[in-house]
């Protein structure tokens, strides 16, 4: 096994120092707060020219253009920031060790997203079942505080800047940005029809509203330090920089790992993730968090990790998130699984996915307990066609936000690498896997 | 109004106002995309999915749904693809696949959108073999709704109508995705006074009203178009009845008037109708009762007697009262009939609660009710309007809640306006023209409040704000409005037909189509037209009880008048009708004041007759009838003009149009108006001008007391419909006497104990209940309630631990 | 109404942090948990009546969320996860030790209100698959028989405070990622501690 190293920005510092990279002592010691300092120096041009020409896509999973997404912001003021810590998915944990080992990074990249934006009101929305990291970054939030960098006259000029992390409920949903506005305005958190609430232009109270991913907002101080060119040489093509890959699942080493893209699949899963368990062989994957349809070795093993491969493929690499299921495990359960979940998170407004993606998790429970029917399959396919007209990926939709949509991705991918294993469920009466 | 914009449905290009959401413009060009969550008066949001359609755009087609795509210059969009057809039966299959087949025994069954669209869009037979999703059922969710969670769809209408429009958030979608449902809160009820609108708006069986839940099939129902008989803003109903029994009303989508929408005690104040209690023959006063009589006899009497006293005491000894209650034909011949027949100018639709006729009848400039959508402040000094005229109070909330207009309400108490005001005075009843002087002097805290009244448009609200008010502070505020340089005066009063009577002249001061004695000329046309007419002004409400309670006046006659419910001294009312030597009541129902007369005449009632209603704009509307009335009855006009032949001077009426067609012939305000135009421009009716009364500010002297009373309407009440109509007497609030809590502790009550309230013509024991909302040293007591005696519209008062 | 001084001045600063007194529904909702160890009826009210909404609006938006408990659950609360990362590595035998242990099914809370179960969807504790929580603090790579020595743990000791260091020390095994440093701060009851909130311990409260 060789494992290719590979340079590490986001996670760098957690990396050296373990045990104290969450601290302000720590942060600034190792070259904290210098690009917010920096940034206020800088006109707001300057600022979002620069994280234009880094080319940095939004983490979030959506793959936009973090300076396209800020140049978008319209007048009037005043304007929020806010940065989206509701990671929920399936298979995503990354947001969750940002936060708790190096909270600082995120709010020196809150305070240039701010400047940038004219923003004076930020809130960190992070989601209910991650007390101890909203603690590491309540405690960060205080230091900087007391050090000047946060409240009123920032770094001695006259900018004022409050940061309030805000908790979740206990709703995936909430991730999607206009549904975590609407949570933040004491709202159930269910989307916004877009048009006409893009945040950018009616967002947080109906102003104008940033929302970046933890890990969007973690890259800006880095993007200042080394400039655009560099940050953009770190990456691959059109995906600069680096990129947090969390691995789940029958792997010897799961994990987060900061990466370039442009890696292969082997490489990820094999060299870096520490290949299968012992005595098993690799099934399928999910590519990009419990949304994305699903790869097999036979296809997409040797395949480059990129965004364009990803979708030239019929799936996303979405927020990076890639469960790897090995040879032992039932294809039907496992597809149950991640429908169970959309089900669960439908928010409940639009018809197809409230009673869609429920009727999908019973009948692939049906299935999967022994007692499925020669039509099931077909009729999840054209129950998911009720939902994503076409089953094609990106998805056409139905409905207001692609959650449904994404209970549509584990069906087409039963369909079209396990069928056998879905028919012989329903011949033998009981999972073929036993 | 925006500009037209042309889009193409279905390659035909139709052309309607940018923005228009494109369902509502391919509807109403013709083309039908069936939905459930999109209602054209709410907030478009998307929900149900099943008005998709494909949008051609640079990226090719595109589905999206047609509620929430706002029409904009060519647009291309496709109804009915292949695309569009799949996913419109997807959406169909989702919403079956848990709704329960009770159809046979559901009240929509016949008359729902989703099983008209499950016929026209749905799949043949079901493919779910899980189980349906299940919930208990029903469970009320207020007194006069009833919500069947399994039925639902979760469109959000009834939750969006509460807060959106009627401002009452009390109904919720609770719980997420597939457990979500429909819910109140314990012990809070949707105890709103529209809540019978979201049972009308309901796509689905899941809301139904009590009084109509099992009552009959859809199909069985006939159904005519009519206008509301209780309010005075002219809401267009349609009644349905089956087997000669009215069943239901439902608003009409008026856009001049009520948009669709109806207050409960509109909604479910028909059961009155149909009650048991209704009068059938005509009654003859028998010692301390009544016996029953033929009409013959009863005619005969009331002829003999009136006619002794106008032989004896002259024409002018005869008061009457009523008309507000009938049609603008009933009112029509009342007036006639008192001045014509009788030779009377005492006669008054008002009951002592309302401002001055003129004002009511002939103001100008006068507003519509939709000048309201553009108006850029509203002034409201007046009564609650979510009290007394409940469709008006949800379009002057539309306007501030959804257009930003400016609202400044002044009233003794909080109202249900408040939390959209931009302004709000509070004071003390009694002391509304030193009030008024320092708001339009714009002194301290009305600085703001005055200069936004500078900018126009303007709709200045006026009406009395409670009944201990002096009824000249409303032309007093309507004087100030129409001084203001670009205002409009939309005047407010209660009950029923009251604007309708006003012109037809059922006031001391005014002559059919709103003539005044002033106007001799017009006058000496009536002349000619009734024989003859009185030559002065007579006597209002007030005048004539004191006249018949100390003998200066003789004899009444009651048209749908109840004044001893109905005036605030009811006691005076009640002696006046004990004293007179004659009374006859045209009625309904024996009431506290018919019962006291010596022949009381069945009439028919509202949905048994036909003719035109008067609204607060001045806009007429037809009335309509669908059932016959029970028993010997007879309308209003045909008795008086059978009265009026055996007193030998006949009107020359044989039915109602004969009537309506001499008010086209000699009212001027409704000159040349006949059925078949109020007919073509249904279900508005047809908007009146004709107002000359440009208001002068009287003064009046502030009432100095350490206690005022503010004695004022509440929707509900123990006025003779509301008794007549079981499913919403009991929501009446009863009698109570709301303190201030100060006040309350300084004369030693609290809540729930009992004071005395003494008025100017009557005392009252009365629960004390606390409204922080009252200035200090005031009283209020809402008007009729069962078992209150009444106190007098005197606003000092004394009031004393029980 | 009925909260502590010490809740209703905490309240008071949270209505500070928001441009809009709407947005602190959740904030005040987790403070009348902590009042009343779950969401009442009456909780909801004073929420309500704190934020301008009426009760059912307050309780639309709490029942939309997961972790906002309209019923009591326990002392202690343990989420078992078991979306597909966690199922991969055996989740479905931890629920089924933990349901045994506890003697209650999922969504219900033992006979002595000391215990409740549920699963629950992803936690993000997918790279230290099967997680479980406590009172929202984590436990990664935790085998069947030592959920069962968590629960047995938990009901016989029954600790005032939750620290997820001091449980995935006692019965945690493989983590996410790497992990260095010790907190002491922890939960107090269902629901996720945090300072600002006033739902830690005494002594942990900023």
């Amino acid at each position: 096994m060789t494992t290719t190293t590979y340079p590490q920005v986001l996670t760098r510092r957690m990396t050296e120092h373990p045990a104290d990279s969450h601290t302000l002592a720590r942060y600034e010691a190792t070259g904290g707060y210098q690009q917010a300092r920096a940034a206020m120096g800088m006109t707001r041009e300057q600022l979002v020219e620069t994280v234009k020409e880094s080319g940095l896509i939004g983490r979030g999973g959506a793959g936009f253009s973090a300076g396209m997404k800020w140049s978008f912001l319209a007048p009037p003021r005043p304007s929020y920031l806010v940065v989206n810590g509701d990671e929920s998915e399936p298979g995503t944990f990354k947001d969750r060790q940002l936060l708790e080992r190096d909270p600082h990074q995120m709010i020196e990249g809150i305070i240039i997203a701010s400047v940038a934006n004219e923003v004076h009101e930020a809130f960190i929305y992070i989601r209910g079942e991650y007390p101890k990291p909203a603690r590491r970054v309540q405690h960060a939030i205080d230091e900087a505080y007391a050090a000047g960098y946060l409240g009123d006259g920032i770094f001695g000029s006259d900018y004022q800047l409050d940061v309030t992390v805000h908790l979740g409920g206990g709703a995936y949903i909430c991730g999607e940005e206009t549904a975590l506005i609407n949570s933040l305005e004491g709202r159930r958190g269910e989307p916004r029809l877009k048009p006409p609430y893009f945040p950018a232009a009616k967002g947080l109270y109906m102003l104008p509203t940033i929302v970046n991913n933890v890990e969007t907002v973690s890259n800006l101080p880095h993007i200042l330090e080394m400039g655009a060119d560099a940050y953009k040489a770190l990456g691959h093509d059109k995906d600069t920089g680096t990129f947090l890959f969390s691995v789940s699942g029958h792997v010897k080493r799961p994990g987060n790992y900061e990466l370039p893209h442009g890696i292969t699949w082997r490489e990820l899963i094999f060299d870096i993730a520490g290949g299968m368990l012992d005595g098993r062989e690799l099934k399928a994957w999910i590519p990009g968090g419990a949304s994305a349809p699903w790869f097999v070795p036979e296809e997409h093993l040797d395949m480059p990790i990129t965004k364009d491969d990803c979708g030239q493929a019929g799936s996303m690499l979405g927020s990076g998130a890639v469960i790897v299921m090995d040879d032992s495990t039932c294809m039907v359960k496992a597809a149950e699984r991640v429908v169970r979940f959309f089900a669960h998170e439908s928010c409940g407004q639009c018809t197809p996915c409230r009673e869609g993606t429920t009727w999908m998790q019973q009948i692939l429970a049906r299935i999967e307990e022994g007692h499925g029917r020669a039509v099931d399959l077909d009729l999840l396919l054209d129950v998911s066609d009720n939902i994503s007209p076409g089953l094609a990926w990106p998805p056409k939709m139905t409905t207001i936000c692609p959650l449904g949509p994404s209970a549509v991705s584990p069906v087409t991918s039963l369909a079209k690498y396990f069928r056998e294993e879905v028919e012989a469920h329903v011949t033998e009466g009981r999972c073929p896997l036993g | 109004m925006a500009d037209l914009v042309k889009i193409t449905v279905d390659g035909k290009e139709i052309e309607v106002e940018a923005g228009t959401p494109v369902i509502d413009a391919a509807i109403d060009n013709g083309t039908y995309i069936p939905h459930f969550c999109h209602h054209s008066r709410l907030e478009p949001v998307g929900l149900c999915r099943m008005c998709l359609v494909e949008l051609e755009t640079p990226r090719g087609m595109v589905l999206t749904p047609s509620c929430t795509l706002p029409a904009s210059e060519g647009q291309v969009i496709h109804t009915k693809t292949p695309v569009v057809d799949k996913a419109q039966e997807g959406v169909l299959e989702f919403l079956l696949i848990n709704h329960p087949l009770d159809c046979p025994v559901c009240d929509k069954g016949g008359e729902c959108p989703l099983q008209d669209q499950t016929l026209g869009y749905g799949p043949g037979e079901s493919r779910f073999v899980e189980e349906k999703r299940h919930f208990e059922k029903p469970v009320p969710v207020s007194d006069l709704v009833l919500l069947d969670r399994e039925r639902c769809i979760l469109c959000s209408r009834c939750v969006r109508f509460a807060e959106e429009v009627a401002g009452d958030p009390l109904i919720e979608i609770t719980a997420r995705g597939n457990q979500a449902h429909i819910e109140t809160f314990p012990d809070e009820p949707f105890s709103s006074y529209f809540s019978g609108n979201t049972v009308q708006i309901c796509p689905v069986g899941a809301l139904t009203a009590t009084a109509y839940r099992f009552r009959a099939r859809p199909w069985d129902l006939r159904k005519v178009e009519s206008t509301c008989p209780h309010c005075t803003a002219g809401e267009a109903i349609e009644i349905d009845a089956s087997q000669n029994q009215v069943l239901r009303f439902n608003g009409i989508d008026a856009d001049a008037t009520n948009q669709g929408w109806l207050s409960d005690k509109c909604r479910f104040g028909f059961e009155f109708i149909g009650s048991a209690e209704r009068l059938t023959v005509p009654l003859v006063r028998d010692g301390d009762g009544f016996r029953e009589s033929t009409w013959a006899e009863a005619l005969d009497l009331v002829a003999e007697r009136l006619g002794a006293v106008i032989e004896s005491r002259g024409g002018e000894a005869v008061a009457g009262f009523g008309g507000a209650r009938g049609t603008n034909e009933d009112a029509y011949a009342f007036s006639k009939f008192m001045r014509a027949v009788v030779g009377s100018n005492h006669i008054d639709a008002r009951m002592d609660d309302a401002p001055a006729a003129e004002l009511l009848a002939a103001v100008q400039p006068r507003a519509t009710i939709g000048d309201l959508d553009t108006a850029s402040t509203i002034l409201l000094w007046g009564p609650d309007l979510k009290e007394e005229a409940g469709t008006l109070y949800l379009r002057v909330r539309q306007a501030v809640q959804k257009r930003g207009a400016k609202l400044v309400v002044v009233h003794p108490r909080r109202t249900g306006l408040d939390d959209r005001a931009t302004w709000k005075f509070t004071y003390r009843p009694g002391t509304g023209f030193g009030t008024l002087e320092a708001f339009a002097s714009g002194a301290g805290d009305f600085a703001e409040a005055r200069k936004a009244l500078d900018e126009g448009p303007v709709v200045a609200v006026v009406g009395l704000t409670g009944m201990t008010e002096d009824p000249t502070l409303a032309t007093a505020v309507a004087a100030f409005a129409a001084g203001l340089p670009d205002a409009k005066i939309l005047p407010v009063a209660r009950r029923s037909n009251t604007f309708g009577a006003l012109d037809m002249g059922c006031a001391p001061g005014l002559l059919p189509g709103r003539v005044s004695f002033g106007d001799a000329d017009a006058v000496a046309a009536f002349e000619a037209a009734f024989g003859a007419v009185p030559d002065h002004a007579g006597l209002d409400t007030s005048g004539m009880l004191e006249g018949l309670a100390n003998g200066d006046l003789a004899a009444a006659v009651l048209v749908g008048a109840d004044p001893v419910r109905d005036v605030p001294d009811g006691a005076l009312a009640r002696r006046a009708l004990e004293a007179a030597d004659f009374v006859v009541a045209l009625d309904l129902f024996l009431t506290d004041s018919s019962s006291l007369a010596d022949v009381v005449l069945p009439a028919e009632g509202f949905a048994e007759k036909e003719g035109t209603f008067t609204n607060l704009e001045g806009r007429v509307s037809k009335v309509n009838r669908i059932v016959a009335g029970p028993g010997q009855t007879q309308p209003d006009w045909s008795i008086l003009e059978e009265i009026a032949r055996r007193m030998g001077r006949p009107m020359g009426f044989d039915s109602a149009e004969t009537v309506a067609e001499e008010i086209a012939t000699v009212a001027p305000a409704y000159a040349d108006l006949r059925w078949r135009d109020v007919e073509r421009k249904k279900p508005e009716g047809v908007l009146l001008d004709g107002g000359w009364y440009t208001p002068k500010a009287p003064a009046g002297p502030d009432v100095d007391a350490d206690m005022v009373l503010h004695l004022a309407r509440t929707l509900y009440d123990d006025g003779v419909a509301m008794r007549q109509s079981l499913s919403l007497h009991h929501l009446a609030p009863g009698g109570v006497a709301y303190l201030h809590p100060g006040d309350a502790e300084r004369l030693g009550v609290t809540e729930g104990d009992q004071v005395v309230v003494v008025g100017s013509a009557g005392e009252a024991t009365l629960p004390v209940r606390f409204d922080p909302s009252l200035p200090a040293g005031v009283v209020y007591v809402p008007f009729n309630q069962a078992g209150v005696p009444s106190l007098g519209a005197g606003a000092a008062v004394e009031v004393r631990s029980a | 109404m009925s909260w502590s001084p010490e809740t209703v001045a905490r309240a008071e600063r949270i209505m500070q942090r928001y441009p809009e007194r709407r947005s602190a529904v959740m904030p005040l909702l987790y403070l009348s948990m902590l009042e009343d160890g779950y969401l009442t009826d009456d909780g909801m009210r004073e929420v309500a009546e704190w934020t301008g909404l009426t009760p059912v609006q307050v309780k639309s938006v709490a029942s939309f969320y997961g972790m906002f408990k309209l019923r009591y659950t326990g002392k202690y609360l343990v989420s078992v996860c078991t979306s597909i990362s966690c199922m991969l590595r055996g989740a479905d035998d931890v629920m089924a030790a933990v349901e045994d242990e506890a003697g209650v099914p999922h969504g219900e809370t033992d006979d002595d209100g000391v215990i409740a179960v549920e699963h629950v969807e992803c936690i993000g504790a997918c790279g230290g698959a099967p997680a479980v929580q406590v009172n929202y603090e984590l436990i990664e790579g935790i085998t069947p028989e030592q959920a069962r020595d968590l629960v047995r743990w938990l009901r016989e000791e029954q600790p005032d405070k939750i620290v997820a260091d001091d449980l995935q020390e006692r019965f945690g095994g493989t983590r996410s990622f790497d992990w260095a440093i010790r907190e002491t701060e922890g939960a107090v009851g269902p629901f996720p501690a945090f300072g600002p909130y006033g739902t830690v311990a005494e002594e942990d409260r900023s």
